[in-house]
């Protein structure tokens, strides 16, 4: 092999940015056509010889050392081997990692939080300020809640409530513990039976002392029954089969499924419409929309959930939160409308012979991609 | 206080979990994956009250000879045999899951053919759903029947048969018109649900505490 | 013709007749099949709990080196969350939660705004790369107009009045026409999955084909 300095092939190191250090980021560029392989060498200062750590990807031309100590300083070399020679590079100067205090590639997500925040602790201010000033929307799913207890009551039949089958740390879960609760007291006014089989055993324990409360505060704390409160499985289909085992044997006149479901959501919708109970869903797992939508009478879509509390309790709070979210919408909505005419502008610019626009454009493509990768 | 307190925690841990987000220094950065560690401990003790509650139900109901209690008799068979030829492998071998094992054989003969006849019921479910949902009582029904038939035909030998632009419209409809309602609905129930969440950091949404 | 002898695929297909005759009625052999798959459920748990949490993230850290001793604040929550046994005790459960709750709220605000949102909105610019064609513009504007629309059909503070219901019920269309896409989608995934039952059945049980 002839080792040959050419000055096209090079590397370049730089401390991987945005992480928590121990790490440098190494860049080849100009890489010789039929490279086979590029080696890696680093020299610790301190050190006299180099030492073999890895090879620098050839389609990516970057590899990151990940083996390296904070503050302490390395040098580079890297070598390309193609089929009759090799090409090395060097960097002269001293290079060390540190970990960095904020993580810039993130920027992107730390203005939408902030705007996130202030704007619905705007909103919660100005609701409890003015709370007849709110309007929230009709959602007829919750509006079918007290016709659903009523005609459970009518035929004699109990309330199936259904909370998902996720845990307590989807969102899902915990809109569907709020609107257990809201069942929970047309439950007890009607005095009717509610049956709560669970998947997650925390979710189960936090749906006893609701309910329990629930039945408190509409004046019948004797009525609830624990034992209607229960874990069920925390296997999927073992939980649908269980469902639909107490769907035929209780045959409930109303169901709730109200929560993260799976492959089982129609499986247990389709058993409670085979019974004739009237059915009001609600979902935040976008794939099974679907099917409560072809099964169900009603169904709460996706972030409908989210708003049930606020819709049933009219609490100023929640209200300015809904409000609050929909105006973050707005914002999203703006800037993608600011995206397509700025694009736009760009685009003609560009092919008139001024590409100032759409660089600007494209350098905002990359901070949006950059968050999102 | 006793309402305060888990408030007070819920707001600094939610918080804090939030900046580390942005902070990759130590201890920041691996707060997220210790916390995740600190979860998965604190699930297997909740497994246990949840054991304790199905166990209970089914006591209760052998105790009081309700109704079909002669089913949780065979409830307990299957968890004392599932418990004891997973104790048995563990024993023999640390690791239950083993090709070979009591426990590895009980679950790929008897638990997986019961997980699959059940995801299989959905063929049946979701013929007697379309059924339903295609007797078009409003127009938004109508819409869906006619995607879904389209898309359905579309997907199948039998669909380009029958016409054969239906694939490619089949298609034109998963690609783009579902694609920006899809999107829509993503952005909505993130939104519901970071609002959501922040109810929670912020302790207005309570309802975890009752 | 040549039925199966082996003891465990007739159990396994004795299970899936008695999951089967649910579609006719609820029944004994139903009930019977609910049950064993929940105790064997149950059992699989356990196990499950005992190999995959009580060995590796309890037992091995605390009582093995290297001791990581800073596990035990969250087995000290965990045990709180057996208050839930007492009724003197059973608020001690709320410390545990909270810190459940809280720690998983934070952890989801920032992936979703990332994942979900952003990802979203950055998916979702007309770049001029979409505009080769006459087809694809046509295809560009139409995924904009669907996203636009079902945003504007999930604002609750806002009456749904002229324009701005028009543009909700525009909306509505595009929401229902991609529920029946990915209804009809999955279709044959669903078919596919009784036709897999079914090959057991007649192939291994009964030994036809």
């Amino acid at each position: 092999m002839i080792f040959l300095l050419i000055l096209s092939f090079s590397i370049s190191a730089k401390d991987t940015p945005d992480d928590a250090g121990g790490s440098i980021t190494i860049n080849a560029y100009n890489i010789p056509e039929g490279t086979q392989r590029i080696l890696l060498y680093r020299l610790a200062g301190g050190d006299t010889i180099y030492e073999e750590v890895g090879l620098i990807s050839i389609f990516k031309g970057e590899y990151d050392d990940a083996s390296v100590v904070d503050g302490m300083e390395y040098l580079y070399r890297g070598k390309a081997i193609t089929e009759d020679r090799a090409y090395v590079a060097e960097i002269k100067e001293y290079i060390s990692s540190s970990p960095e205090w904020f993580n810039k590639s993130r920027t992107s997500v730390l203005l939408l939080l902030i705007l996130f925040w202030v704007v619905v602790l705007i909103y919660i201010q100005l609701a409890k300020k003015n709370p007849e000033g709110l309007f929230i929307r009709r959602l007829p799913p919750l509006e079918a809640m007290d016709e659903a207890v009523g005609r459970a009551t009518e035929m004699g039949k109990p309330v199936l409530y259904v909370p998902g089958i996720e845990y307590i740390t989807d969102a899902g879960t915990l809109a569907s513990i709020t609107i257990l609760e809201m069942v929970g007291k047309k439950v007890a006014e009607y005095d009717t039976r509610i049956i709560n089989p669970h998947f997650d055993p925390i979710v189960m324990t936090i749906a006893q002392e609701t309910l329990k409360t629930a039945f408190s505060e509409a004046g019948r704390p004797d009525a609830f029954n624990k034992d209607d409160v229960f874990y069920l499985t925390s296997e999927q289909f073992g939980f649908a089969a269980g469902v639909d085992g107490i769907m035929h044997r209780e045959k409930p006149g109303a169901i709730f499924l109200q929560g993260y479901f799976y492959a089982e959501s129609l499986i247990l919708a389709e058993t409670g419409y085979s019974i004739g109970a009237i059915q009001i869903a609600g979902t935040n797992a976008t794939t099974q929309l679907p099917f409560f939508v072809a099964a169900c009478d009603y169904v709460l879509l996706g972030e409908e959930m989210f708003a049930a509390s606020a819709y049933i309790s009219r609490e100023p709070r929640l209200l300015g939160s809904i409000k609050g979210a929909d105006l973050v919408k707005s914002a999203l909505l703006i800037l993608i409308g600011a995206g397509v005419i700025f694009g736009t502008i760009a685009f003609i610019a560009d092919n008139a012979g001024n590409p100032t626009y759409m660089e600007i454009f494209n350098k905002i493509l990359e901070f949006l991609a950059r968050a999102a990768s | 206080m006793k309402k305060r307190i888990p408030l007070v925690i819920t707001f600094i841990t939610g918080f804090i979990i939030i900046v580390s987000f942005f902070i990759p220094h130590r201890p920041f950065g691996q707060l997220e994956t210790e916390t995740l560690i600190w979860y998965a401990i604190i699930f297997a003790f909740t497994l246990i009250i949840g054991v304790d509650s199905l166990v209970r139900l089914h006591v209760r109901q052998i105790r009081r000879r309700k109704k079909g209690w002669w089913y949780s008799i065979v409830f307990f068979a299957g968890f004392f045999y599932c418990l004891t030829i997973g104790i048995i492998s563990i024993i023999r071998t640390p690791n239950p899951f083993q090709p070979g094992t009591a426990f590895f054989y009980g679950y790929e003969t008897i638990l997986i053919p019961l997980q699959s006849t059940m995801f299989a019921l959905l063929a049946f479910f979701v013929a007697s759903a379309s059924y339903r949902a295609f007797r078009a009582r409003n127009i938004d029904a109508t819409l869906l029947l006619i995607a879904a038939v389209i898309v359905m035909l579309g997907r199948v030998p039998a669909g380009y048969k029958l016409w054969h632009r239906l694939p490619a419209i089949a298609d034109w409809i998963f690609d783009v018109l579902q694609i920006g309602a899809m999107r829509g609905i993503l952005i909505g129930v993130a939104l519901g649900a970071v609002a959501m969440s922040l109810r929670l950091i912020l302790g207005i949404e309570r309802t975890y505490l009752s | 013709m040549s039925i199966s002898t082996s003891i465990w695929v007739w159990i396994a297909a004795l299970l899936t007749l008695m999951v089967y005759s649910f579609l006719y009625k609820d029944n004994p052999f139903y009930r019977l099949a609910e049950h064993i798959f929940m105790g064997l459920s149950l059992g699989y748990t356990l196990t499950i709990l005992w190999y995959n949490y009580i060995i590796p993230r309890v037992y091995e850290p605390l009582f093995l080196p290297p001791h990581q001793w800073s596990l035990i604040f969250p087995i000290l929550l965990g045990l709180m969350t057996f208050g839930i046994f007492s009724k003197k005790y059973n608020w001690l459960i709320k410390y545990p939660l909270a810190f459940y709750v809280g720690g998983y709220a934070g952890l989801r605000i920032p992936l979703l705004l990332q994942s979900w949102i952003i990802r979203q909105v950055e998916a979702s610019f007309l770049t001029p790369d979409k505009f080769t064609s006459v087809y694809s513009s046509i295809n560009a504007i139409l995924i904009f107009v669907g996203l636009v629309t079902t945003l504007i059909y999930f604002y609750f503070s806002k009456k749904r009045e002229h324009g701005f219901g028009a543009a909700a019920n525009v909306g509505i269309i595009f929401i229902m026409v991609a529920f029946g896409a990915a209804f009809g989608y999955t279709v044959m995934a669903r078919i596919s999955l009784l036709i897999g039952r079914m090959q057991f059945l007649i192939q291994e049980w009964l030994g036809i084909m």
